[in-house]
């Protein structure tokens, strides 16, 4: 059965974030106890970024300076990005350093708290509609773009996948299912984290330029940047309202994975380069985010009242915590050395096909905003 | 040959961390938590 051994792949290698940052080592070991360090490292750095955040808010309100509120996520990231281009981060640390797409995860289950059922039924009903004509837009123009410079074919599939929808678990996730070379999925990943790390800046940069509204940017943030981390870290970057609009965006963005994967291996199998897929019930649940799964049911049990309020203040105060630690990762495990080392080509289809979705979604944000007052 | 052992995936864990933290909070044993 090969089209299963095929599955089974690509779902063990998307639970196995540790492999996809082109600097990643891949475990040599599964004893847990070796990832104390990493961890350990990832609540330091978070730490740090939040000591100096609150240093600076102190030394303003000591000395009556204004001084800008720049949140403890930039100085988490700012560190990382320190550490990893310079000194490195060394073999002790990279496995539990890698846990950092855990910690994302068990953050948004945890953020479900803060969302009561109602809000996910509006805004992600229209987030849904975005996400739909972002994906078919981002799917369209990355494959044209791809084909216009030449790109070989898969990567251009793994790219169009990656750019459309979430980034690097995508990317894994059609790499098994389609199978691509394991060079063209580090191509494609290569590409999607360095425009992720200059979306990071970018963003809140164009949103406070255009005085968007938390929630419209954390909309624009949740459709245009593809990698959940960062696209966490980019909305937590303007405020921590936006923060949350961005990762429910992101998680609608997530949910598609499946059916575009599926649709892709359709695809190349049926040119002959790719095993087909038989049961393709079982193949859209293998792929689809279970994580996903867990905020809608924390979010359902906040709906009811099964927590009080100090509760969830409890609740959303640990999700804050599991986020400190995904955005000291995303600078740690972001070596721009490895990233340049990928090739222009790639990288340049995919700056192009960013840039236009960000432009494109930003319009849609803004129509959005006015027909449904996001 | 045996059957390959079955490994929960990543996000299989972080919803199974988050459901025992969301529970410790609900019995009362994670009262406070501070940020």
């Amino acid at each position: 059965m090969p089209n299963t051994i095929a599955i089974n792949q690509a779902a063990t290698t998307a639970t196995r974030p540790t492999a996809t940052r082109p600097t990643a080592t891949k475990p040599t070991t599964t004893n847990p106890l070796g990832l104390i360090p990493g961890i350990l490292l990832l609540a330091i750095v978070g730490y740090a970024g939040k000591f100096i955040e609150q240093s600076i808010a102190r030394y303003g309100k000591a000395h009556h300076h204004v001084l800008p509120n720049i949140e403890y996520v930039l100085w988490a990231i700012l560190i990382g990005l320190l550490i990893a281009n310079t000194i490195g981060v060394p073999e002790l640390f990279r496995r539990g350093v890698a846990t950092y797409e855990f910690w994302l995860k068990t953050g948004i289950v945890l953020l479900g708290a803060r969302f009561i059922l109602g809000d996910i039924a509006k805004l992600g009903g229209i987030a849904l509609l975005l996400v739909f004509v972002e994906i078919a837009l981002g799917l369209a123009f990355m494959t044209y773009l791809g084909k216009a410079f030449n790109l070989k074919p898969k990567l251009v599939s793994l790219l169009a996948v990656g750019s459309s929808i979430c980034g690097v678990s995508a990317i894994i996730a059609a790499q098994g299912a389609i199978e691509a070379e394991e060079e063209d999925s580090s191509f494609a990943i290569a590409a999607i984290l360095a425009l992720g790390a200059i979306s990071l800046f970018v963003f809140p940069l164009v949103g406070h330029a255009l005085h968007l509204s938390d929630r419209a940017y954390g909309v624009w943030t949740g459709l245009a940047v593809d990698n959940t981390a960062e696209t966490a870290a980019a909305g937590a970057l303007y405020s921590d309202a936006a923060g949350k609009v961005a990762v429910l965006v992101k998680t609608c963005r997530n949910a598609m994975i499946g059916f575009v994967v599926l649709g892709y291996a359709i695809y190349w199998a049926s040119k002959g380069q790719a095993t087909g897929i038989q049961n393709k019930a079982a193949f859209l649940w293998t792929k689809f985010p279970k994580f996903v799964l867990g905020f809608l049911l924390i979010s359902a049990l906040a709906s009811v009242g099964f927590f009080s309020k100090p509760g969830l203040l409890a609740i959303g105060n640990l999700s804050r915590w599991a986020f400190l630690l995904t955005f000291a990762g995303v600078g740690l495990r972001t070596n721009f050395r490895d990233l340049s080392k990928q090739g222009i080509r790639p990288f340049l289809v995919g700056a192009i096909g960013e840039v236009v979705i960000a432009l494109v979604t930003l319009g849609l944000v803004f129509t959005a905003d006015r027909l449904f007052h996001l | 040959m045996p059957a390959p052992a079955r490994r929960l995936s990543l996000d299989t864990w972080a919803v199974l961390l988050s459901l025992t933290l969301a529970l410790l909070v609900r019995i009362g044993i994670l009262k406070v938590v501070p940020w």
